[in-house]
């Protein structure tokens, strides 16, 4: 998206490069991944606006080639990418505090995946 | 009362952890082999790796963010790979090294063959990197360490320097067949010293301490004085090989060589305190390079991380720990000698330092995350000459040793 320019933000404090790549912790004050890519919406006035981030593998494929998109497209099949709305954070920043529980999102699942299936076998996980 | 007793917790800390199986194998070749002539590399790299602490500790201090989590937000998911990838490379053959250094030094206690205490030595840093507290791993391995300390002993044991070794401190003995091998060996001492784990593992625990802008000081104290004591112990190492292992013609090309002089000043006491010296120091710096490796990849993907919850509640951070741990053991049951091993690692952490760290000078001049506490030019400039040096002579120097067969 380079041709979109942050006065282009309904609130120009933030500047796009300050979302992308930005800590998402939930309400419980858990860190549960970055803000791999925003999506934008064109509004029938012809102004542009922010309306989801973006986490997850092919997202950040995506930013590095678009074979890499296709690629990673192919493999994880959009399972492990995920949309955050607008309504849904809080309050922007260096870290972007987002208003549901950790469990209520999908995007922390592998962690929990993990927790379950391959750590709690080990002693002493806290499982 | 507290704060003293934490800044001499801070410097036993680091010198402790200065000395690792990278330092040790190349302060004892290079003793060994050209005498004092490469302490000169030792004192360069002392003073970028305090510079590059003080700094380190700083930006965790008044950003109130780790290092590895800036590189991201600073410079986009694209860049942040190069460091991630340079560093995930050269720290499994390093984490290889640290646990064969392990378990050369259980082996040397044991009797028992090194290969067998290989997967032991695993285990144990599995165990501690799992479940211990932040300040055990921290301190724990470090107090152990000043054990390094019985190597100045071993200097005076033996009578101290002779008349003939003082002059190589200025005029190395490099014959025309040795230049690649001396070269070598300056790269190896800069990328053993200027360890950019280290740098990842010390942003991290300033982050689990809750370190802030009152901290600056203890900070300093710690970087200058046990980076400073830290590189006592590898300059002994280098001295020690000079006065008995120089003049045997023994290249101390593997640990029990490098040991050899602390059996000669002490007997069967300084086989054991140099076993001790080596468990020590290999296993805190194990610990932190994995730990250091894991923290990155954790916060530089914005996944949950600490040494101070439970393993679930950390459980990516905590599953990398682990696959790193499985790679390094693969790498290790190769059997490649940990010597050998640590000198490669070393060479190729000179050679990717440049790319590990400029990122991080970046961010040390950025207002944004220091205010006013950002570097000083002269400062910047000392850093970019040193990373510099390694990387050339890294570049020039791992070709040749690789044509000649290594070692």
């Amino acid at each position: 998206m380079p041709e979109i320019r942050e006065e282009v933000l309904k609130d120009d404090i933030f500047s796009i490069r300050d979302i992308i790549d930005s800590q998402l912790e939930t309400s419980d004050g858990v860190r549960i991944g970055r803000v791999a890519d925003i999506e934008i919406e064109r509004h029938a006035d012809g102004t542009l606006h922010l309306s989801a981030l973006l986490v997850g593998p092919q997202a950040l494929a995506a930013r590095l080639s678009p074979e890499l998109r296709t690629l990673a497209h192919w493999l994880f099949r959009d399972r492990f990418d995920h949309r955050i709305t607008l309504d849904d954070v809080e309050s922007f920043g260096p870290t972007l505090r987002l208003r549901r529980r950790a469990e209520d999102y999908p995007i922390g699942q592998s962690e929990r995946w993990i927790a379950k299936y391959l750590l709690r076998w080990l002693p002493g996980s806290g499982y | 009362m507290k704060k003293w007793f934490s800044i001499a917790l801070g410097i036993v800390t680091a010198t402790g952890g200065f000395l690792d199986a990278g330092t040790i194998a190349t302060a004892g070749e290079s003793g060994a082999k050209f005498g004092l002539g490469l302490i000169w590399a030792v004192i360069i790299a002392t003073a970028a790796i305090i510079l590059l602490v003080e700094m380190v500790g700083r930006f965790t201090a008044v950003s109130k963010k780790p290092y590895a989590a800036a590189i991201r937000e600073n410079f986009g998911f694209r860049f942040f790979l190069a460091p991630l990838i340079c560093e995930i490379i050269a720290e499994s053959l390093m984490l290889a090294a640290e646990l064969g250094g392990v378990a050369i030094a259980l082996s040397l206690l044991t009797g028992i063959s090194w290969h067998y205490l290989f997967p032991v030595a695993a285990l144990l840093v599995f165990a501690m990197a799992w479940r211990a507290p932040f300040d055990w791993i921290e301190n724990g391995p470090a107090i152990l360490g000043l054990v390094t300390l019985s190597f100045i002993a071993g200097i005076i044991a033996l009578g101290g320097l002779p008349h003939d070794t003082l002059p190589t401190l200025w005029r190395p003995p490099v014959k025309s067949g040795d230049l690649a091998d001396y070269l070598y060996l300056v790269a190896a001492t800069l990328g053993s010293t200027i360890s950019p784990y280290l740098l990842y593992f010390y942003s991290s625990g300033a982050h689990e301490e809750g370190w802030s802008g009152s901290s600056l000081l203890l900070n300093r104290v710690t970087a200058f004085l046990g980076m400073g004591f830290g590189s006592m112990g590898s300059i002994a190492i280098i001295v020690l090989g000079a006065i008995v292992l120089r003049p045997l013609n023994i290249s101390g090309s593997t640990l029990g060589e490098v040991g050899l002089p602390m059996a000669k000043a002490f007997g069967v006491i300084g086989t054991t305190l140099f076993a001790v010296a080596l468990f020590a120091t290999c296993f805190g710096a194990a610990l932190e390079v994995v730990l250091g490796v894991s923290y990155l990849i954790a916060q530089g993907f914005g996944w949950e991380w600490s040494e101070n919850k439970k393993p679930v509640e950390a459980a990516r951070f905590n599953l990398t720990l682990i696959l790193f741990l499985l790679v390094a053991v693969l790498i290790g049951l190769r059997g490649t000698d940990p010597l050998q091993l640590a000198l490669l690692a070393s060479t190729v952490i000179a050679l990717e330092l440049p790319v590990a760290l400029f990122p991080f000078l970046v961010l040390m001049n950025d207002p944004q995350y220091l205010g006013d506490k950002i570097n000083g030019r002269w400062t910047n400039i000392a850093i970019i000459v040193i990373l510099l040096l390694a990387c050339i002579v890294a570049l020039i120097s791992l070709p040749l040793e690789i044509l000649s067969g290594g070692g």
